[in-house]
């Protein structure tokens, strides 16, 4: 059971990490990224792909922090002139090229078969459980580090810039924000962070290939985002540990459901995650924890 | 302090008195805890047709096990978790099982990419895997013995397809197919064959979601082969025929008896697919094991997953039974004792295979899916094959070997 918790925890510091991300370009400038497997698997097959050729694992991690950065802007360069739905579609377009390029590619991804035997850092050392804590103490504390930085930036005149751009982009240009120099920033920086998310989960499991990749997984951490509140970085990682929860629950609570076969019990879990998404729309659109606007200052006398 | 001691003893013995009294009932039933044993198959996703079938069989057999006393006359318990054909919800549902529920054996795994990822979770503690997946390179895996296999090997399946083709009078071969797990270890495995009778092969790797294949077709026919294998599955290998006869291809067309099925049959005109051959590992139809699944289930054609996880579930419950130990280890230790024991009983239920192993007789499970025996990295070493053809609009069985 304990393991099991440790393995449920890190995988709840994984997704955050994809959450922190979204609500980063989602939350901050306003930008819908339905491509976040996309950069997701980048940064999976960046690391394992590095470490694969010898290099050590920090080095792989920080591989996949600029991989997935340049591809970020490279696909934020490709949208310029794209917005809300146009931008969604094309985003989750990429996602799925980048599914293709893995599958296809066999010389620099093996294709299909996938990944296996990457490395895990420091596994031979500590042991089976105590490579779990050590991973789950890393990535924990990845999550803590993010989430204080976006944080700092939310706080700062630059996220406030940002926000600027999300509500109005005309009138933040007016401003005299630079939005594209914003937008490119601010994507890269997403994009990183998602990346050095699948390189993270790349160790953590050691096999990647391109069935991990599929769009699942950005409806979950859009359901995370949406739950824990879009905007506010703490909302994204309650609501990143919420989902995680809540999907392993699912499988404890339709034990208790009696006389039904295995496969009604699956379509059971789907139906509650479905019903749990029009759930949080429906009473709490703004989500658990909704963004915090600070107030303007009082006008000062004249 | 006497009297100290004193009440400690008194709490021990009533301690012991509480734990007995509340052991008792089982005791009654089947000693000790129950043994749990995990199904891993795709219950959504793609895998979706496949998995519940599959859960169906593996439930009947315990089922009968636990009525006729269960193992080493402990209870047998089935979970069942949904790998939802996907590698990253495989691995927290396998975690789920070899965590929470402690089970001794995973069973079923259907995809490649899911019993890769799964694989070294299972090896690492030391939980055994049986699957159905075909992937060559899932044998290849540093796992220890922990897993076994019961689908063939690209590898077979490719040499048979190349043999079957020069068997056919053909010299010249091409290959074409989508982006799958076994898509290249197919095509080198017929090139092999092929070469080896001194023919020459091509090949081609299509998008599966095109709606016509014309240039593909074209690619294919400057090759000027004798033949075209089709690697796709039933969307993708009807157009891909309906092109080749427009083209007025006259040589022999060989495929995947699951993607040209009757489904496909019946919903192209008869012409396009006359003649065409079917090529898939064969379940032992007309063994006893197979007669005995039919009628369990209640399936007048089991498809081959459900075959061969019902052999896993035998195949494991008499290895327990033959270790006396229901941990994994003991599991990979025993499999082979009763899938192939030499002079061994012919088992084909794993009723008969308890009996037998208490009365002390070897056993040799010859199961639903092929006789079960197993190399020393855990593929199957014997398949039988279902050669067919289409004719005159319906499918005939050429031969099985």
């Amino acid at each position: 059971m304990l393991s099991y918790l440790i393995f449920t925890l890190t995988l709840c510091g994984i997704y955050a990490l994809l959450a922190l991300s979204l609500n980063l370009i989602w939350g901050g400038v306003g930008l819908v990224n339905l491509g976040l497997a996309g950069f997701f698997a980048v940064g999976a097959y960046a690391s394992a792909i590095a470490t694969g050729a010898g290099a050590p694992v920090v080095i792989g991690w920080g591989a996949a922090l600029v991989v997935g950065a340049v591809v970020g802007l490279i696909v934020t360069f490709a949208t310029l002139r794209l917005r809300d739905d146009y931008l969604a579609i094309v985003t989750l377009g990429f996602a799925e090229v980048i599914r293709l390029v893995a599958l296809n590619e066999r010389w620099l991804t093996n294709g299909s078969d996938g990944l296996p035997g990457i490395k895990a850092p420091l596994k031979a050392e500590l042991g089976l459980q105590g490579f779990s804590l050590f991973y789950l103490g890393l990535v924990t504390l990845i999550v803590l580090l993010v989430w204080f930085l976006l944080r700092r930036l939310d706080l700062s005149a630059y996220g406030r810039a940002m926000k600027a751009i999300r509500e109005d982009q005309q009138l933040a240009a007016f401003a005299g924000k630079p939005v594209l120099r914003f937008k490119l920033q601010a994507f890269a920086v997403s994009a990183a962070i998602a990346a050095l998310s699948g390189a993270l989960y790349a160790h953590f499991q050691s096999y990647i290939s391109p069935d991990h990749f599929q769009p699942l997984i950005t409806i979950y951490i859009f359901l995370a985002v949406t739950a824990g509140g879009v905007g506010r970085p703490s909302g994204a990682v309650f609501g990143a540990y919420l989902v995680v929860i809540f999907l392993e629950a699912t499988r404890f609570a339709t034990e208790w459901v009696p006389g039904l076969q295995p496969v009604q019990i699956a379509a059971l879990r789907e139906m509650m995650i479905g019903v749990a998404l029009i759930l949080v729309l429906h009473l709490r659109p703004q989500g658990i924890m909704p963004e915090r606007i600070p107030k303007a200052p009082a006008p000062s006398a004249p | 302090m006497t009297d100290h001691s004193a009440t400690r003893r008194s709490l021990l013995a009533g301690a012991a008195a509480l734990a007995g009294s509340a052991a008792f009932p089982r005791l009654a039933l089947a000693q000790g805890a129950p043994i749990r044993i995990g199904t891993l198959t795709p219950l959504t996703g793609a895998g979706g047709p496949y998995g519940p079938v599959m859960v169906k069989a593996v439930k009947a057999v315990i089922d009968q096990v636990n009525a006729a006393g269960g193992v080493l006359g402990r209870k047998v318990e089935l979970i069942s978790e949904d790998d939802q054909t996907s590698p990253e919800a495989g691995v927290r549902a396998a975690r789920k099982l070899i965590d929470v529920d402690k089970v001794s054996a995973i069973l079923g795994t259907w995809a490649s990419s899911v019993t890769t990822a799964v694989a070294p979770l299972c090896w690492e503690s030391k939980t055994f895997l049986a699957t159905v997946s075909g992937a060559d390179s899932i044998t290849a895996l540093p796992h220890q013995g922990y897993l076994v296999r019961t689908q063939p090997t690209t590898t077979l399946q490719g040499k048979k397809f190349g043999e079957f083709a020069i068997a056919q009078g053909a010299k010249r071969v091409f290959f074409v197919s989508p982006q799958t797990p076994f898509a290249k270890s197919q095509f080198d495995n017929i090139t092999a064959a092929v070469k080896a009778a001194g023919g020459d092969t091509a090949s081609l790797i299509y998008d599966d979601k095109k709606p016509a294949y014309r240039t593909e077709i074209d690619e294919v026919l400057r090759f000027k082969p004798d033949a075209v294998v089709f690697g796709g599955y039933t969307p993708d290998t009807s157009v891909m025929l309906k092109d080749l006869y427009r083209a007025d291809f006259k040589g022999t067309k060989i495929a995947f008896g699951y993607s040209v099925n009757q489904k496909l049959v019946e919903s192209v005109p008869a012409e396009v697919v006359e003649k065409t051959y079917m090529i898939s590992p064969s379940p032992a139809e007309g063994s006893k094991a197979y007669e005995t699944l039919v009628k369990l289930i209640g399936v007048t054609s089991p498809d081959p997953y459900t075959t061969q996880i019902y052999d896993h579930i035998n195949l494991v419950l008499m290895a327990i039974a033959i270790a006396g130990d229901a941990s994994g280890t003991a599991i990979k230790d025993n499999i082979r004792k009763v899938s192939q024991a030499e002079g061994g009983a012919r088992i084909d239920n794993a009723i008969d295979g308890l009996k037998a192993i208490a009365a002390k007789q070897a056993v040799n499970y010859d199961g639903a899916s092929g006789p079960c025996d197993f190399t020393e990295i855990g593929d199957i070493s014997d398949s039988k094959f279902r050669y067919e053809q289409v004719q005159g609009g319906k499918i005939a069985l050429v031969k099985i070997a």
